[in-house]
């Protein structure tokens, strides 16, 4: 390998493997870190890690393997992953992703013999309204053309290093094109805390100097907290990740809980393609966001929150400590916050390329260093969650949320919005329109005016809460967003009247092939016979038995699988077929039954090992395409 | 908490911390499952044991047993999905019965049986997939694995071993063993290890050991997967009290 390593490895290892106190529970940490700094885990890495962490060797692999930005092989000085979720793809990422390929000289997939440079696709990146997008050694590049990426190839041919790069590369907008009360106005760092702290009575300056005698403190605290919660409650405040469950609820089972060492997680790993609302909030309203933590750890008693970032994000690490310093620094976080007697802090952790991690209970396995593998469903992580601690977990937004109710009342924050949906709701919306962007709204917006504010009324349809959402058309656009009609993490993705709704079905059918982890047979097995029936629609080949099959297998899957990945996975494809039958019949090659096993398919293989492109390689009257 | 709930229409009784599944179990209810055994921790990967209550599904090997509560079992839409599930396994991997020792004492193939499954209904994968056969006594076919990973849980929690693992994930997740080379003949394993034992498959078996008894007169041969599991579990019972 070319790549000049920064350290050597076990120096870097022991260093790492010091940093985290040698606790297992930081194999991803170190694994993340050992990626970047030398974009892969060479075995050397695997073996120290299981001796000095005491782990079998082949937990450490699993992990290895399990994550897609984790590589068991070397990857180039330049690792590039293009963005390939549907937005992208409608903006060419799949050309682009070749253009770069052909000027490098490299395969999609593989890495250059003499190592410069690896092009990989990889999952929704979350920069959908800049698309298309790339990771370029795990920084994100934006808004990528033709140009754009001639300009990156001649940069990597030249072995140019990143910060020599045009900054222009790496500018993430945040796109806010509409906002409304709850985040127009920054929130004030530090009002959500002490209207919290202040619901227990006044703050004795003298407590600065901790004279106040230790039971006084701490009754002013457990009132503060559970007025607190009581104000939680009064905004009717629903989570944001998507499933909508009470926040207050949530909340209160974990202060109740009977063990202590509460945990408090936020759910940064947003990784339902289309959706780029955390992005925003990370960047603009981060101390928001951490204000919410802060304000959730007094409600429940917990004294440590952590984030869990996606590594599509971890450019924003630098900023998201920044933050965390200048807050500790402002007695806003750590020992003792504003003097009250409140201890709480909170740590970054870093995931690593799993959707699976965005459910909570994966998420949980991922910050103790396991696979994101989704627990069983009891107990609940409010009872038994990260290290069988009672946790909330809420998502970015929910949190953000929080810390203003917490500073303006949760009647002020019930005052917007539905009667089941308070508040106001931020929206993604990216593909076919003029607009794209961030849009804040009260929730039970009709969809037609998302449409007519994004400046995309002639859409065809409408992808709304990502691949595992609704798949909606015209008909649908004088409903509401909001839990009593549509309900969302709040990402629409827009299909213009010029689009093959074919592809997003291949598209999200792929998606959910890679992102299965693995464990049940109804997703492990259903996801790979779903993306297959799809590939016979590409084909060309389709039948109504395979449209009755993908159906049933969509049923099957539903009921039997067992998290709300494999549940929802079959969701897009059903609804196609069921509301865009056109799309299906123009794809079928008879109108009825077509063996999955075809002759000419069959050959493909060796067509591929003969280099053969030509008719004569086909069987007599199959059409070549 | 104790007391009793409905499995069906049979009232089922149940002691404080057992599951849908051990409760019924006891009851002398069969409720299909592949990925569970009483001696380790539930898994809910195999999902047959999954069940209704109150109209949402659940495993029934993880789900708490509680007073009062209607669970729903042997439905047709129920059996129907079961036996979906198990086709899967079957296509998934590559099974080849008449060809495998563990025929007759299988416990997929006794699924199969015990579902009604007349054919695996879902075209077939046919994946490729290393076969290990360097230990003196213990082969490991994974064309056989349903990555039930009872192997896994067996190896770390019965023989104190961690023989196995699951590197990769989604369908191209695979059984892992725990050496360097990565093959069985450097690990601890051996052939009365739980670990073999528990394979519900011939995914691991004992070499040297073949046609011990004849086809036709195997455990599964002579009786159905129920009579078999719900037998041993009350003698298990009985041992333990």
């Amino acid at each position: 390998m070319l790549r000049p390593a920064p350290v050597p490895l076990q120096d870097f290892l022991e260093a790492r493997l010091a940093e985290h106190h040698r606790s297992p529970h930081a194999l991803l940490q170190i694994l993340v870190a050992v990626q970047h700094a030398f974009h892969w885990i060479p075995p050397e890495a695997v073996e120290a890690l299981a001796r000095e962490l005491k782990l079998p060797r082949v937990r450490v692999q699993g992990l290895v393997s399990f994550y897609a930005f984790l590589s068991d092989e070397p990857q180039g000085d330049f690792v590039v992953h293009f963005s390939d979720n549907i937005t992208d793809q409608m903006q060419g990422c799949r050309d682009l992703a070749a253009r770069l390929c052909a000027r490098l000289g490299s395969e999609l997939g593989q890495t250059r013999a003499d190592g410069l440079a690896s092009v990989h696709l990889c999952s929704c990146t979350g920069m959908c309204d800049q698309g298309p997008a790339a990771l370029v050694n795990y920084l994100p590049v934006t808004r990528l053309s033709p140009e754009r990426v001639d300009r990156m190839a001649d940069l990597i041919l030249a072995r140019v290093p990143l910060e020599d790069w045009p900054p222009e590369f790496f500018r993430v907008e945040s796109q806010l094109r509409r906002s409304d009360v709850v985040f127009r106005e920054p929130l004030e760092p530090g009002s959500g805390i002490r209207g919290s702290l202040e619901r227990g009575g006044e703050i004795l300056p003298e407590w600065e100097e901790d004279l106040a005698p230790g039971d006084a403190r701490r009754h002013h605290l457990e009132r503060g907290g559970a007025e607190t919660l009581k104000e939680l409650y009064r905004s009717e405040l629903r989570g944001r990740g998507g499933a909508g469950f009470k926040a207050a609820i949530k909340w209160e089972s974990v202060r109740d809980g009977k063990s202590g060492g509460r945990f408090v997680l936020c759910n940064a790993d947003e990784g339902e393609p289309g959706t780029f609302k955390d992005r925003f909030l990370l960047t603009e309203h981060a101390d928001t966001v951490f204000e919410g933590m802060t304000v959730c750890g007094h409600a429940v008693g917990s004294k440590r929150g952590i984030l869990y970032l996606r590594q599509e994000y971890q450019y924003l690490r630098e900023h998201l400590e920044d933050v965390l310093r200048r807050r500790r620094d402002a007695s806003l976080l750590g020992r003792n916050i504003l003097g009250s007697g409140l201890d709480f802090d909170i740590e970054i952790h870093l995931g690593a390329g799993a959707y699976i991690c965005g459910m909570e209970s994966a998420m949980i396995k991922s910050i103790e260093g396991r696979r994101g593998i989704p627990r069983r469903r009891w107990p609940l992580p409010v009872h038994q969650g990260l290290f069988r601690r009672p946790t909330v977990v809420n998502n970015v937004e929910t949190f953000a949320c929080a810390a203003v109710i917490s500073a303006r009342g949760g009647a002020w924050f019930a005052h917007s919005g539905t009667p089941q949906s308070t508040g106001t709701k931020l929206f993604c919306v990216s593909g076919d329109c003029q607009r794209p962007g961030i849009y804040e709204y009260p929730w039970g917006i009709s969809l037609r005016e998302v449409l007519r504010d994004s400046g995309a009324l002639d859409a065809q349809a409408l992808q709304v809460g990502g691949p595992s959402g609704l798949l909606l058309g015209p008909e649908d656009y004088g409903r509401s967003l909001c839990f009593e009609d549509v309900p969302s993490v709040g990402t629409i993705m827009v299909f213009g009247p010029q689009r093959d709704l074919f592809d997003s079905a291949m598209n999200f059918a792929r998606f959910f092939r890679h992102e299965s982890c693995g464990l049940c047979t109804p997703c492990r097995v259903g996801t790979t016979l779903l993306a297959n029936y799809v590939r016979k629609f590409e084909r060309r080949c389709g039948s109504p038995v395979d449209l009755e099959e993908i159906r049933r297998i969509g049923e099957i899957m539903r009921t039997m699988a067992h998290c709300g990945l494999g549940q929802t996975a079959p969701a897009h494809l059903t609804e196609s077929i069921r509301k865009f039958p056109e799309v299906w019949s123009s794809r079928m090659r008879t109108s009825e039954f077509v063996p999955a096993f075809d002759l000419d398919w069959a050959l493909e293989e060796a067509r591929s090992l003969t280099g053969r492109t030509d008719p004569e390689a086909h069987l007599a009257g199959v059409e070549v395409p | 908490m104790s007391g009793t709930f409905f499995l069906d229409d049979q009232e089922i009784p149940f002691r404080e911390g057992q599951t849908v599944l051990e409760a019924a179990l006891a009851a002398g209810r069969f409720i299909p499952h592949l990925c569970w055994r009483p001696e380790l921790e539930p898994h809910s990967s195999c999902r047959l044991c999954t069940v209704l209550i109150s109209g949402r599904p659940f495993s029934a090997c993880t789900q708490p047993a509680m007073k009062g509560q209607r669970v729903v079992c042997d439905t047709p839409q129920l059996k129907d999905l079961r036996k979906a599930v198990t086709q899967m396994l079957f296509v998934e991997g590559n099974h080849f019965c008449p060809a495998c020792e563990r025929s007759g004492s299988c416990r997929l193939q006794a699924a199969a049986y015990h579902l009604g499954m007349q054919d695996s209904h879902f075209p077939h994968q046919f994946p490729v997939r290393e076969r290990d056969s360097s230990h003196p006594e213990v082969n490991l076919d994974r064309d056989r694995c349903i990555r039930c990973e009872l192997c896994v849980r067996a190896s770390r929690q019965l023989d104190g071993k961690n023989v196995f693992g699951i590197h990769g994930r989604g369908v191209t997740s695979r059984l892992e063993v725990n050496a360097p080379s990565g093959l069985l003949r450097d690990t601890a394993i051996a052939a009365e290890d739980q670990a073999v034992a528990f394979c519900p498959t011939g995914a691991l078996t004992v070499k040297r050991r073949g046609f011990e008894l004849p086809i036709g007169e195997r455990r599964f041969d002579r009786s159905d997967l129920a009579t078999e599991v719900l037998e041993a579990f009350a003698a298990k019972e009985a041992r333990h009290g």
